[in-house]
């Protein structure tokens, strides 16, 4: 029987560790805090193991973060099925034109999908947010500064939603998020206009900012 | 990686890995090595790549090495015959590189010694999935162009057993059925290929289409093709009338025939097509399949049939079945009894390392651990020196 992983934990349950590199360093050359940590785990139970998190060299958090975003129905299978289409064709594009391309224009072209996902990411993040506080009876959209979790998943949920719903019909996600991510990469896109817009609202909505009273 | 779609990866490394020790027998294949750029097994870093464009002149020395083959003879020689995923990494790479790998070889060598009096061999290639079968394959077919051979591709037999737009009933024979779509394009891809031979060998009959259209006898077989590629609904006939001249006029005198056909197993499978009255066609009653068979029967000299038999693609088999015996079946068995099988293994220590020095020199490999020895070895793992799970596992990496 797996042990299968909850929602709730007692506090006392530890996180668990998947890199391999904690475990191949020799008892004696361990600090004062990783031979605590050694200790505790004797004695605490530990969290069971969520099934993205892996000990591979390959796997990446915010990759996971997005697949976990993308998953409809529980259908992991499929979600990271898409990512890693978007990551070939995405690849595909990029390597072609490095080959077809004169020697002195090569270095400038970016080939790896993961630095082109992050920077598409990054450049997708918006700076300040709103938030609707009730004041007198109306509801006002105030500017507030964001937590990066927060900016984290409007980035993500922006990309998705808009490949989901502003596309044509009949293209594969793959070949959707592949060019939203190049045109993010590029600082184009519609993704990047709406992040423009929540900025611009942000400013025009100054007046406000004292409504938040944290 | 449990929920991953690397399922089908998985799937494809679930192979019989062939253990080999690592100082073994794959440094026995470098020791015949004398004047190529060899460098010791530690640093192969610009060893993967051979200036020899010919199958013709490669040895043992070159295994494991990609050889280059130029455009011009890709567009001729290949129309329609390379795998989807390779005619991708073609487009990608801007060049087409195939390794040079031991099944290949051997095909190569038995081609080069066969007598071309005596009656066509058989060959048949087998192995697990994803091990390279296809491109063998299409090597063979390569050498036998450059030596100026007829070469029959079929690029996949499956394809004509399965999934059919357009079912006609033949006007030639009344229990069979014709497929135009699949004649037509199939014929336009052999012009391509073999536009000199078409100019050269001529009818020994005459051919009545309809009340209107015939070809005379001592016409060039191109007119052949070209009444298949203009008459759709004629083209399925065509097809059998140039295979039946093909083989009557190759003898030893003439021109050499090579008939190269993956995933023959469909040729005495089952199909997935049905009659109007919902009841399950025979391959047999299928006229490109009729005509296909009577192709791979070895009463003609001066040829060689080379074939692959695969469970992908194929219908009602189990995915767990390679080898010809459960492939083909009882009926297809005998048909090619007596054949020379080659196995067609996973990648040895030396291809594996090969094919990823290339695919780090094409930067196909981009993820920044994926250039470390412990992405290496994960790599190694994880496809289990499966060809087509490292390829698909390097495309998102």
């Amino acid at each position: 029987v797996l042990p299968v992983r909850w929602t709730r934990y007692n506090p006392y349950y530890l996180e668990p560790e998947p890199s391999r590199e904690v475990y191949r360093i020799p008892v004696t050359e361990l600090t004062d805090e990783q031979k605590a940590a050694q200790e505790l785990k004797a004695v605490r139970p530990i969290k069971a193991t969520p099934s993205g998190l892996t000990s591979s060299v390959f796997s990446d958090p915010t990759v996971s973060k997005f697949v976990n975003m993308m998953m409809e129905d529980g259908d992991k299978v499929l979600a990271r099925s898409i990512i890693t289409q978007t990551f070939e064709s995405m690849k595909r594009k990029q390597v072609e034109k490095y080959h077809k391309a004169p020697a002195t224009e090569k270095e400038g072209i970016e080939c790896n999908p993961y630095t082109i996902f992050h920077q598409a990411l990054e450049n997708c993040k918006p700076i300040i947010g709103l938030i609707s506080i009730q004041k007198g009876g109306k509801y006002y959209q105030v500017p507030t500064p964001l937590t990066d979790s927060r900016r984290r998943f409007l980035a993500m949920k922006w990309l998705i939603t808009e490949c989901r719903d502003n596309k044509h019909r009949r293209t594969h996600m793959y070949e959707k998020l592949s060019q939203e991510l190049l045109a993010a990469f590029m600082n184009e896109g519609n993704v990047i206009k709406r992040k423009h817009d929540m900025h611009k609202m942000a400013e025009a909505n100054r007046a406000f900012a004292h409504y938040r009273w944290w | 990686m449990a929920l991953t779609r690397l399922n089908r990866i998985v799937q494809l490394s679930h192979t019989v890995s062939l253990t080999r020790p690592l100082h073994g027998s794959g440094c026995g294949l470098q020791l015949g090595a004398a004047t190529q750029t060899e460098a010791p097994m530690e640093s192969p870093r610009a060893v993967f790549r051979t200036s020899e464009s010919e199958p013709a002149s490669h040895g043992e020395q070159h295994i494991g090495q990609f050889y280059t083959i130029p455009p011009s003879q890709v567009k001729t020689i290949f129309p329609h015959g390379l795998p989807y995923r390779f005619q991708q990494q073609i487009k990608t790479f801007n060049e087409a590189c195939l390794m040079v790998r031991k099944p290949a070889l051997e095909l190569i060598g038995y081609l080069k010694k066969a007598d071309p009096t005596h009656p066509s061999v058989r060959y048949v290639l087998y192995g697990e999935r994803g091990t390279g079968k296809s491109l063998s394959l299409c090597q063979a077919l390569h050498h036998c162009s450059l030596q100026d051979w007829l070469i029959l591709h079929v690029p996949d037999a499956h394809l004509w057993v399965k999934n059919c737009k357009e079912l006609m009933a033949s006007s030639y024979h009344r229990a069979r059925f014709d497929q135009p779509i699949e004649a037509s394009v199939w014929l336009k891809n052999f012009r391509v290929t073999n536009e000199r031979f078409l100019k050269q060998i001529k009818t020994s009959q005459k051919y009545v289409w309809s009340k209107r259209e015939f070809t005379d006898e001592g016409r060039p077989l191109g007119e052949i093709v070209d009444q298949g590629v203009t008459r759709v609904k004629n083209a399925s006939d065509a097809v059998g009338v140039v295979l039946k001249e093909l083989k009557a006029q190759a003898r030893p005198g003439s021109y050499r025939l090579v008939v190269g056909v993956d995933g023959v197993n469909a040729l005495w499978g089952r199909t997935t097509l049905r009659k109007e009255d919902r009841s399950l066609i025979d391959p047999s009653e299928l006229t490109l399949v009729h005509n296909l068979r009577k192709m791979m029967k070895n009463d003609w000299c001066g040829g060689a049939v080379i074939a692959t038999v695969t469970q992908t693609g194929s219908v009602f088999t189990p995915s767990s079945a390679y080898l010809p015996q459960e492939l083909l079946g009882k009926e297809g068995f005998d048909f090619l009894d007596p054949f020379l099988p080659v196995l067609v293994p996973a990648y040895s220590e030396k291809e594996f390392e090969s094919s990823y020095q290339y695919y780090r020199d094409r930067r196909w490999i981009q993820h920044h651990t994926g250039h470390t020895e412990e992405g290496k070895k994960e790599l190694l793992f994880l496809s289990n020196r499966n060809p087509a799970a490292l390829e698909r596992l390097c495309a998102f990496l």
